[in-house]
């Protein structure tokens, strides 16, 4: 007979429930929606990176036939955004960057829309331009934004600087760093920076929104974040959020890019435009990559200072973020490098300016890691060139300093041994991984070299301080169970995951779990967003106890049919049992609906599991000093990178790449481990290749594929090595930690950290291409 | 999506590509002529080149030959890069052509494309110009039908062409299908990318022969160069500094790579290639 023992998933390496369908190639996507009707947004994008508009002509363009709409900035001359709203959907006035959105045109079919953009004429009076973070902060810089200070914050902890370009300053002061300062014995400080970059998610965003006629917005969307959705249609379109209903299917891929709302309030108006009829609006790559948000740039310079014996004693970090024309997330960005800015360390002494930047760029919103994939380049960095100075090997420096139970965070969050992760064991089994012990650095026989490189990395997740999740499950009639979340799917198993947690608490067989693929927000419960690798840790929480809910409907239900105290009873293999006698039970699809008696009475009905999970005892940070609990554990890890490099021509090859995460417990180890190879992959290419290149008016000159090169298949190390440490969280479903992001955190620094010490020469900035290692070079040849 | 309509003719024959070509010219449309079709999608989706008209040439047999006849190897101008790569009937072809985009467009991207490419590179040229090869040449708006002229008669620097003809075949001569030879690209990073420099050499009676693009803004081979590569007498280092001193125009500096990283480049591959073919020379 059927017991508990056989059900466990928690642990196992299940197939994602998604894989079927996206092998088949049947999924469908935002983008793929055609219907009769249907019109067609296209944006007429600047050509300036800042510039005054004088004038729009949209005669010539409106000659174009199916031309149904054309709307420009003055029709929704308001600004909007996540953090501070100081973005205008469409520009007005003046332009911020090249390929902002100018203006809509709505035609009855996508190439006569795309022929009547051409038509349209804007004048612009070119301004000075602000092309580098560096020449933002400069006092007398021209302005991005006159009127920063007029802005309406959307959170709490954005602080811009009226009259400079300074969208956001946050401060971390611990400890009394200048005292400590003096008292070090060894200091080293770099500057590193890198220009933005992009996601390159495969699907490009897209969008379509149409207005009922009884008020309904009903938008449709590839996003991470449906509510914010209505949030911003609610706070700055005036619609009841009850009246916007937000679909989102399978994503594919969003890498945080698609957290941020932009393309939705287009098609709002769009379709505002045309009486409220079903507007679709679709970015090219081009577009995506951008006139809808990208990654930042950032410059970062770091102090540290050690005793003699590499014990780290204080740290400062100036962290220009490079956060474009807008804010956008990149005001968050800048609070979550604050907060974590010194990496896994302890250090007693803190001092941290983090700015959140205007410049004339594409605008920057998050990028998965959210500030860690970028601090952990600039500070384990510093870390290697620390360690070269005090003569200490990198790994054992680390060691000496790697952050414990008992220790405190830059804000001043004690931690424990709950709430972070084991460092000290990632980056000892990432140094047996990448056979530490053999040498960082050898010459092959081919007179190439082979080194390694590694580093230490950290995130906590800045969610919202209310940040939750909800889950309803109901019961089919043969005892499976659908499980309604409003997670998002983008391609990171989270609804798998899930599943598997369900599976787990029910003792039932996977396949009886039927997870919907699509969120609707009408009837699925709110979730804050998926982002943040905070969905198996919020969106589990609320399975969990959901399933708790179910379970205890179920127990009551088969109590009566069994005549017998619920207490009694257990759920495992779609059975109620007896706890005291197994065999003794019944099924669940038998009381799924209610028991109903042999005369046809019915009781109990049908069972709804309903669960739900909220942060809890998260704190904004202090604005002077940074002190507050801003997220509610970290995950740690260490990863590894070997290259070999060829001395003559300075190109090199990615041999291996390492990640050893402290995820607690893993739920699934194979989607875990593709998601730490996933992660090292968009790092590396991120490292080695990617970056937007801009000539001295701010126009990006490699805004497609041809020229903006991503890491291709083939391309990849030749072998990616994972593995996991499982130091349980208690507060996590089962023990997990969230993962999503961590994969990609360290990969740039143990690559750069690997090629300087290949090369001899540090080398600071990315991409790490090989012209950049010439550069570094020049004037050291005769060292070879 | 291409945003503008434009009319398609496929013809199968070569008269009936020149009689289409002279009649839209008569009716004043702008004409484009192309196979794979690579290069008018990608940049008419972005608005960078339009056209009232496409003749599409793979319908015609003479375009799609890619075989020995007699003591020539004979390449249509249609014949996909990914045919010549696999075809290896002339190896430093097949080599060449292979470093060119990716795998998914080689399949699509014809010869006779890529030597008539808007963009500078027209690598596949290389090797033709090291072989004195011949090209037969279809069309023009004066109907005398088809000409077989040297390469080196019609590119310089690109396909130079007169109205409304066309590429209809390569010729090159058996002998030089054999010969030692290399063919280097280097990059920026991904090897999927337009060159930094791009070489292709060959040893013919006991001579170095070597054409380059990526360097300069157009693809070159050039005698002075040859004279100074063979010169045995010239110290390899005065040599390189020789041979960039030969350059016929200024070292590109663009988003690939500055004008300093790419003579570095240079110099490497000038040498690397010295040292394969240096056996061969003796």
């Amino acid at each position: 007979m059927t017991t508990n023992q056989g059900w466990k998933s928690v642990g196992n390496p299940e197939q994602r429930i998604d894989a079927v369908e996206k092998a088949a190639g049947t999924v469908k996507y935002i983008g793929d929606f055609a219907m009769p009707g249907l019109l067609h947004a296209k944006l007429v994008t600047s050509t300036h990176a800042h510039a005054k508009i004088l004038s729009i002509h949209t005669e010539e363009a409106w000659k174009v036939p199916g031309v149904r709409a054309i709307v420009t900035g003055e029709m929704f001359p308001f600004h909007i955004g996540p953090i501070l709203a100081d973005r205008p959907p469409l520009a007005w006035e003046k332009v911020r960057y090249y390929g902002e959105p100018v203006a809509i045109v709505v035609a009855d079919h996508e190439y006569q829309a795309k022929q009547a953009v051409q038509k349209v004429q804007v004048e612009y009076q070119p301004l000075p331009v602000v092309n580098s973070v560096q020449q933002a902060f400069e006092t007398g810089a021209p302005l991005v934004h006159e009127n920063s200070s007029q802005y309406m914050k959307i959170i709490s902890n954005v602080y811009p600087v009226p009259g400079t370009n300074i969208g956001s300053h946050i401060k971390i002061r611990k400890g009394d760093f200048q005292t400590a300062w003096l008292s070090c014995e060894e200091i080293f400080e770099a500057t590193y920076s890198f220009n933005l970059t992009d996601h390159v998610a495969m699907e490009t965003r897209s969008t379509r929104v149409e207005i009922t006629p009884s008020g309904k917005v009903v938008v449709h969307s590839c996003t991470q974040s449906p509510f914010t959705i209505k949030k911003v249609f609610n706070q700055f379109f005036n619609i009841a959020v009850g009246n916007i209903v937000v679909h989102a299917p399978l994503v594919g891929g969003a890498f945080g890019g698609k957290g941020t709302v932009q393309l939705e309030p287009l098609a709002y108006l769009a379709s505002k435009a045309v009486g409220g009829k079903l507007v679709k609006l679709e970015n090219s790559r081009e577009e995506d990559m951008i006139t809808s948000p990208c990654h930042i740039g950032l410059k970062a310079t770091i102090s540290l200072g050690a005793t003699k014996e590499g014990k780290l004693v204080a740290g400062k970090y100036t962290f220009l973020v490079d956060s474009g024309a807008y804010t956008d997330q990149a005001a968050g960005i800048t609070r979550a490098a604050a907060l974590d800015c010194t990496g896994p360390y302890n250090i007693p002494n803190v001092w941290c300016d983090s700015y959140c930047m205007y410049t004339n760029h594409p605008f920057a919103t998050s990028f998965r890691g959210y500030g860690h994939p970028e601090l952990t380049f600039a500070v384990e960095r510093t870390m290697d060139q620390l360690a070269r100075k005090l003569n200490l090997d990198p790994i054992r420096f680390r060691l000496l300093n790697t952050i414990k139970p008992g220790d405190t965070s830059p804000t001043q969050t004690l931690l424990d041994a709950n709430n972070i992760g084991d460092a000290a064991k990632c980056i000892e089994r990432a140094k047996e991984l990448i056979q530490w012990d053999q040498g960082q650095r050898r010459e092959t026989g081919e007179r190439k070299v082979r080194s390694k490189g590694i580093s230490l990395f950290w995130k906590t997740s800045t969610t919202a301080t209310n940040a939750q999740a909800g889950t309803v499950l109901t019961f089919e009639a043969d005892g499976s169970v659908n499980l309604n979340c409003a997670a998002i799917e983008v391609g990171q198993g989270a609804k798998t995951v899930l599943a598997q947690i369900l599976a787990e608490k029910l003792k039932m067989d996977l396949k009886d779990i039927h997870v919907t693929m699509e969120l609707n927000s009408q009837y699925d419960p709110h979730q804050w967003r998926t982002v943040a690798s905070s969905t198996t840790f919020l969106a589990g929480r609320a399975v969990l106890a959901a399933a708790e809910d179910a379970i205890r409907q179920l127990k009551k239900t088969a109590g009566i049919a069994m005549q017998c105290s619920p207490e009694d009873l257990d759920v495992g293999g779609g059975r109620v049992y007896l706890k005291a006698n197994p065999e003794y039970g019944v099924q669940i699809k038998d009381i799924a609906l209610g028991y109903k008696y042999p005369n046809g009475h019915t009781v109990e009905g049908q069972i709804i599991g309903s669960g739900k999970y909220v942060q809890r005892h998260l704190t904004p940070m202090d604005e002077n000093t940074g002190f507050g609990k801003p997220g509610p554990w970290w995950s740690v890890g260490a990863q590894a990178v070997e290259v070999e490099w060829d001395p003559k021509d300075y190109t090199y090859k990615i041999l291996k790449a390492i990640t050893v995460l402290d995820g607690g417990t893993i739920i699934n180890p194979m989607m875990a481990t593709q998601q730490m190879r996933g992660g090292m992959s968009l790092g590396l290419s991120f490292a080695s290749s990617e970056g937007f290149i801009f000539d001295q008016q701010g126009i990006v000159r490699n805004p497609q594929l041809r020229t903006y090169k991503i890491m291709r298949f083939g391309e990849q190390p030749e072998e990616y090595l994972v593995d996991f440490i499982e130091t349980p969280n208690i507060d996590g479903p089962y023990g997990a930690r969230g993962i999503g992001e961590y994969g990609v955190i360290g990969a740039a620094a143990a690559l750069g950290n690997s090629l300087s010490t290949a090369a001899g020469v540090e080398l600071n900035h990315l991409p790490l291409i090989p012209e950049l290692i010439w550069q570094a070079k020049q004037g050291k040849e005769e060292e070879l | 999506m291409i945003p503008f309509d434009f009319e398609y003719y496929k013809p199968a024959t070569v008269a009936e590509a020149c009689e289409t070509y002279r009649t839209l010219q008569e009716q004043k449309k702008s004409v484009v002529y192309y196979s794979g079709g690579t290069e008018f999608i990608t940049l008419a989706r972005v608005n960078q080149i339009s056209a009232d008209a496409v003749i599409d040439l793979k319908g015609i047999p003479e375009v799609q030959v890619l075989e020995m006849q007699g003591d020539q190897f004979i390449v249509g101008s249609a014949v996909t890069l990914n045919q010549i790569a696999e075809s290896r009937l002339f190896p430093l072809l097949a080599q060449t052509v292979r470093g060119v985009a990716d795998h998914n467009s080689r399949n699509k991207i014809t010869i006779g494309g890529n030597l008539g490419s808007r963009l500078s590179y027209r690598e596949g040229v290389l090797p033709l110009l090291l072989a004195d090869c011949k090209v037969r040449v279809a069309g023009g708006m004066k109907g005398e039908g088809e000409r077989v002229v040297s390469l080196s008669d019609v590119f310089d620097k690109q396909l130079n062409l007169e109205q409304g003809e066309f590429l209809l075949q390569i010729l090159v001569d058996k002998e030089y299908l054999d010969l030692p030879y290399v063919h280097l690209k280097k990059t920026k990073q991904s090897k999927v990318d337009y060159p930094l420099v791009s070489v292709a050499a060959l040893v013919k009676d006991k001579e170095i022969r070597m054409a380059f693009s990526g360097i300069c803004e157009y693809p070159f081979r050039l005698g002075e160069i040859e004279e100074v590569v063979n010169n045995t007498t010239f110290a390899r280092k005065e040599q390189l500094k020789q041979v960039v001193g030969k350059l016929p125009a200024a070292i590109l500096d663009d988003l690939h790579g500055s004008a300093g990283y790419r003579e570095f480049v240079f110099r490497n591959v000038v040498q690397e290639t010295i040292d394969a073919l240096e056996w061969a020379q003796k």
